[in-house]
C-alpha cells in the first residue's frame, strides 16, 4: 500500500470525523505550545542575560595580571643571553608583543592601574576619578566610541570616560553634603538631592583639569597636584548601559608616558608603573568567545595571570539549561495527558469504524495495512495539533511580550527582554507532536487490526 | 476452480453446540454462475463465508485455484482474498467518506497499483456497470440499484477468478434486481468470471446455470441448468 493512500485515506478520515479530530487537536497543540513557549522563555532569558552580560562584563576580554607566585630570580640561561631584564612571573613588553601575536586576538593593550584620584576643574568642580595608563590609539578597539574628539599625540591631554563627566560638584558643596549625609544617612531628600548631582552631565571636551591625590602613607598627610591636562577626547556610555549604572565608572585614560609623569607628581604608590616596559595589566581582546579559553591557556603558558569572565557564563549556561530540561519535562507532560485524549478519541474512533474496517478486511487489507492507517491518521492528527500549537505558541508568546514588555530591561539597556520563538524550537514542538500522535495511536492501530472482519460486518 | 470437501460447521454459543452445515461437497467450474439457495438458517450464508475464508470450517476442506484456503493464516488470506475473490454484499458496503471511483479503486489501493492505473479501470468498470457519470459522487448521493452497481465494480476490479455475491438483490425492488441480474449475467458471459450467489429468491437462481439447494444444514439438490426450462 501507497504512502499517498495510506495519507488520502487518513486525511480522509480526519476530515470526516471532525469531533475526535477536534479532541485530539486540541490536547495535542496545548501540549506542543506548552513545550514551545517553554523553550522559547529559557532560551530568550538565556541570550538577554548573556547580553547583558556580554555588556557589562566583556566576556571576550582576558585580563593578564603578573604571575607574583613566581621567583623573581627567573628569566633562564636564553634571557640572560640576550641581556633582557625578564623576569619570569612578569609582564614586560616582550610578553605583549608574544601575547598580540597570537591567533585570535585582535587587541593586546596594557591597563596601568594608577589608583583613585580628584578631577579638579578650572571652575572648581571636583570628581573622583581612577587614572588609567593606557595606550589612547587602542581605546577605540575594546568597544569604545568617541562622544566627542578622540587621541591626540600631544603631551598633557587625556580622555574621560562617560562617568567621568556625571556627578561634578562644587568642592564646597561637596563637602557640605558629605558631612550631612554622614550626620542624617537615612535623610531621603538629601539622597536624592546627591543622587540628582551625581547624575548631572558637565561639558568637559577640551576643558582643562588638575589632578589631586592624598599621600595616607605619610605621616602627615600630604596633598599633590599634578600639572594641568586638557581633555581632548570624551567615551560614549557603554552600550546596554543607563546614565545610573555607569555612574560609579569614572576613569581618566592617559598615555603610558604620562602615567609615568603622573605617578611621580601625584606620588602614586604603583608597583611597577615607572619602570619601562613591565605593566600591573593587559587587557587582550579576543575574536570569539569561544576561543577564550584556548587563548588563556596559551598566556599562562608565558608565566602570567590570566582570568575571564567566561566561568559567570557557564554558570549560567548550567542554571538555564537546568530551566529548560525542567520546562521540556512540564511540556512532556501535558503531551502526555494529552496523547491519553488521543487515545481515547481513537479508541473510540475504532469502534465506530469497525464496520469499515471489517469491509477493507474483506477486500483485502492485511493487519498491518490496517495498523499503518489508523497510526498515520494518529500521526496526522499529531502534525495538526503541532501546527495549531506552534500558532496557539506565537499567540502566548505576545500576550507574555505585551504583558512583561519593557519592565525587564528598557531602550537605554541595548533592549529589554522579548520573547522570540527561536525556529529551532518549531520542529522540536512538531516532532513531539506527531511522536505522540503516533505512540498513542498505537494501541487503537493494534487493536482495529485484530478486529475480525466478519463480526465487524455482521454486527449491525 | 472451487472444490468444497466433506464441509461441517458447528458453532459454539457457551458451552452449547449447534451444527449448521453437515458435509457438504460440491465443485464449481471456471466462469460457471451457481447460486446457492436456501431459506433463512439453512446455513447458505455460512457457507458462503467458509468459501470467501472469513471463517474456519469445523472439517473440511475448501480449494480455490487448487489452493486450501482452510490452512491459510489470516494475513496470507488477505493477500489470496486481494487477488483471487471478489464480494457483492446485500447492504453494498460501500465508505462513504469516500467516492465513488474511490470506492471501486479500494481493492486495488492494498495492492499498491498506482492511482493512474486505477482510475483507468475504475472508469471502465463503472462504464460496464451502467453509471459513468456517478463516479465523483459519494454512496450517499446514490440510489440502492446504484450502490449495488457501484459494489458489483468494486468486487472485479482486481480481476478476480471468483466473485461471491450474498443477497446480491436483497435490498432491492424487483425492477433494480432484475436489472443487477442482468448485469451479473452479462458480465459471467463477457468476462467469464466465476460467480457463487447466495439467495433465497427462486427467481434470481433461475438465472444461474446451476443451483445448490441447502436445508437445515444439508446440500439437498443440485439442479443443473435452470435456464433451460424457463
Amino acid at each position: 500500500m501507497r504512502i499517498s493512500d495510506i495519507s488520502k485515506l487518513a486525511w480522509g478520515q480526519i476530515k470526516r470525523r471532525k469531533v475526535v479530530t477536534g479532541l485530539c487537536m486540541v490536547g495535542i497543540s496545548i501540549g506542543c505550545a506548552a513545550i514551545i513557549v517553554a523553550l522559547s522563555i529559557g532560551d530568550s532569558a538565556q541570550s538577554y542575560s548573556e547580553r547583558e552580560m556580554n555588556s557589562r562584563l566583556k566576556m571576550d576580554e582576558i585580563t593578564v595580571t603578573p604571575n607574583s607566585g613566581v621567583s623573581v630570580r627567573g628569566g633562564g640561561a636564553k634571557a640572560s643571553k640576550t641581556g633582557e631584564n625578564i623576569n619570569t612571573g612578569k609582564l614586560t613588553r616582550q610578553k605583549l608583543e608574544i601575547i598580540k601575536g597570537l591567533k585570535h586576538v585582535t587587541a593586546a593593550a596594557p591597563f596601568q592601574e594608577l589608583g583613585y584620584a580628584q578631577m579638579l576643574t578650572i571652575d572648581n568642580k571636583v570628581n573622583d576619578i581612577q587614572i588609567v595608563g593606557t595606550d589612547l590609539d587602542l581605546l577605540t578597539q575594546y568597544g569604545n566610541t568617541f562622544k566627542q574628539g578622540g587621541p591626540s599625540d600631544q603631551p598633557g591631554t587625556i580622555i574621560l570616560s562617560y562617568g567621568a563627566t556625571l556627578g561634578l560638584m562644587d568642592l564646597e558643596m561637596q563637602k557640605t553634603l558629605f558631612e550631612q549625609l554622614n550626620s542624617d544617612p537615612y535623610n531621603t531628600k538629601l539622597m536624592e538631592q546627591f543622587n540628582s548631582l551625581n547624575g548631572l552631565s558637565a561639558a568637559m571636551y577640551q576643558q582643562q583639569i588638575e589632578l589631586q591625590a592624598e599621600d595616607f602613607n605619610s605621616e602627615t598627610s600630604r596633598t599633590y597636584r599634578s600639572s594641568t591636562f586638557r581633555v581632548v577626547g570624551v567615551l560614549n556610555k557603554p552600550k546596554g548601559t543607563s546614565d545610573e549604572m555607569i555612574q560609579s565608572d569614572k576613569k581618566v585614560y592617559v598615555s603610558l608616558e604620562t602615567a609615568v609623569r603622573l605617578t611621580e607628581e601625584l606620588h602614586l604608590n604603583v608597583g611597577t608603573v615607572g619602570e619601562e616596559g613591565i605593566f600591573n595589566t593587559v587587557t587582550v581582546k579576543v575574536d570569539k568567545t569561544e576561543n577564550l579559553t584556548k587563548v588563556e591557556g596559551l598566556v599562562k603558558r608565558l608565566t602570567l595571570n590570566a582570568s575571564t569572565n567566561l566561568f559567570q557564563k557557564k554558570e549560567l549556561e548550567k542554571t538555564f539549561a537546568m530551566l529548560k530540561r525542567v520546562a521540556l519535562g512540564i511540556g512532556v507532560f501535558i503531551l502526555i495527558i494529552a496523547s491519553i485524549s488521543i487515545i481515547v478519541a481513537m479508541t473510540m474512533s475504532t469502534h465506530q469504524r469497525r464496520r469499515q474496517i471489517g469491509i477493507m478486511k474483506v477486500l483485502g487489507a492485511n493487519m498491518g495495512q490496517i495498523r499503518n492507517m489508523f497510526i498515520t491518521e494518529s500521526a496526522l492528527l499529531g502534525l495538526l495539533g503541532g501546527m495549531v500549537g506552534i500558532g496557539f505558541s506565537y499567540l502566548i508568546v505576545s500576550g507574555i511580550n505585551k504583558l512583561v514588555g519593557g519592565s525587564i530591561g528598557g531602550a537605554e539597556m541595548g533592549g529589554s527582554l522579548v520573547i522570540l520563538i527561536p525556529l529551532s524550537t518549531i520542529p522540536v514542538g512538531i516532532i513531539f507532536a506527531i511522536l505522540t500522535g503516533v505512540l498513542s495511536g498505537i494501541y487503537p492501530a493494534i487493536s482495529a487490526s485484530r478486529i475480525n472482519a466478519l463480526t465487524a460486518i455482521k454486527r449491525d | 476452480m472451487l472444490r468444497v470437501e466433506k464441509i461441517s460447521h458447528t458453532f459454539k454459543s457457551g458451552g452449547e453446540l449447534t451444527p449448521v452445515l453437515h458435509d457438504i461437497n460440491f465443485q464449481v467450474k471456471q466462469g460457471e454462475m451457481v447460486a446457492l439457495l436456501g431459506s433463512s438458517g439453512s446455513g447458505k450464508s455460512t457457507m458462503l463465508n467458509l468459501m470467501a475464508g472469513l471463517m474456519k470450517p469445523t472439517e473440511g476442506h475448501i480449494y480455490i485455484a487448487d489452493q486450501d484456503i482452510v490452512k491459510m493464516s489470516e494475513n496470507k488470506l488477505a493477500v489470496f482474498r486481494r487477488k483471487n475473490i471478489g464480494f457483492i454484499f446485500q447492504a453494498y458496503e460501500l465508505i462513504a467518506s469516500l467516492t465513488v471511483r474511490e470506492n471501486v479503486e479500494l481493492p486495488l489501493v492494498f495492492q499498491s497499483v498506482s492511482a493512474s492505473a486505477r482510475k483507468k479501470q475504475s472508469l471502465a468498470l463503472l462504464e460496464a456497470v451502467g453509471i459513468p457519470d456517478k463516479a465523483e459522487q459519494f454512496p450517499s448521493q446514490l440510489s440502492g440499484g446504484q450502490q449495488q452497481r457501484v459494489s458489483i465494480a468494486r468486487s472485479l476490479i482486481t480481476e478476480p477468478s471468483i466473485i461471491f455475491a450474498d443477497e446480491p438483490t436483497g435490498n432491492l425492488d424487483t425492477k433494480t434486481e432484475d436489472e443487477i441480474i442482468n448485469i451479473l449475467v452479462d458480465l459471467n458471459k463477457n468476462m467469464k468470471t466465476t460467480f457463487i450467489i447466495v439467495t433465497h429468491e427462486h427467481e434470481v437462481a433461475q438465472h444461474m446455470q446451476r443451483i445448490f439447494t441447502l436445508r437445515d444444514g444439508y446440500m439437498v439438490t443440485e439442479k443443473e441448468d435452470p435456464r433451460s426450462e424457463n
